[in-house]
């Protein structure tokens, strides 16, 4: 078993589950810190507007962002996404290295104030147990090896 | 990973947490509703517009990209996801 820690800390008006972690592409190449709500109300992990502009991606890395838009709804607006199949986030304080299908939100009513999300799609992809206890401030997902 | 990738990470980290720990403070300098560039646990820039945050960050001379924005929700504001 491997741990992750998460951070939990008040955030927009709750304590949360935050996972810091760099969100690495080899193309488009992206490379950069992410900070993510744990969110197992949220089947996948998407990538908030903030973070998104922050990457500032040219038009010819956002075509490189193969697939279909997905339409989705975030925080009350509707947008549609474009999957990264093949994107690794990096965890500290561990040698976790996960690659998976990430969410970008390419078109529609963007809220750049939306967080990035990690969702149950990445705890499926590592068989992970979250322990939340914001009592006592203490979060951490389980993984197998 | 690598010490850089280390040391990226853990600078991030750190201001994503002095960021949300210091909330009440940065609010009481007036950045309520404002995006807010965090940098060695300092403000570096705060604008309502992250378009132009981000354009104030690269004259700045700074990646955006490495450098940890939020946004200052008001006092009593709550996020349902």
């Amino acid at each position: 078993m491997k741990k992750i820690p998460l951070s939990v800390e008040h955030f927009a008006g709750n304590l949360r589950a935050i996972a810091h972690f760099l969100l690495r592409s080899e193309d488009p190449h992206l490379f950069i810190p992410i900070m993510a709500i744990v969110d197992t109300g949220s089947p996948l992990t998407l990538i908030g507007p903030l973070d998104l502009k922050k990457m500032r991606l040219s038009k010819i890395q956002i075509q490189k962002i193969e697939g279909k838009l997905n339409p989705i709804n975030v925080g009350g607006g509707e947008v549609s996404t474009k999957i990264l199949e093949k994107t690794k986030l990096k965890f500290s304080n561990t040698n976790v290295e996960i690659e998976m299908p990430v969410h970008f939100p390419l078109r529609g009513e963007e809220n750049p104030t939306q967080p990035s999300l990690l969702g149950v799609d990445f705890m499926l992809k590592t068989k992970a147990k979250l322990y939340f206890n914001p009592s006592r401030k203490e979060a951490y997902f389980e993984i197998e090896d | 990973m690598t010490n850089q990738e280390l040391v990226l990470l853990k600078n991030f980290e750190e201001d994503s947490l002095w960021f949300n720990r210091n909330i009440e403070e940065i609010r009481k300098e007036g950045f309520t509703k404002k995006f807010v560039a965090i940098k060695g646990k300092q403000i570096l820039e705060g604008n309502e517009n992250i378009d132009f945050l981000i354009q104030q960050l690269e004259k700045k001379g700074e990646n955006p990209s490495f450098i940890f924005i939020g946004f200052v929700y008001p006092k009593g504001f709550t996020l349902i996801l």
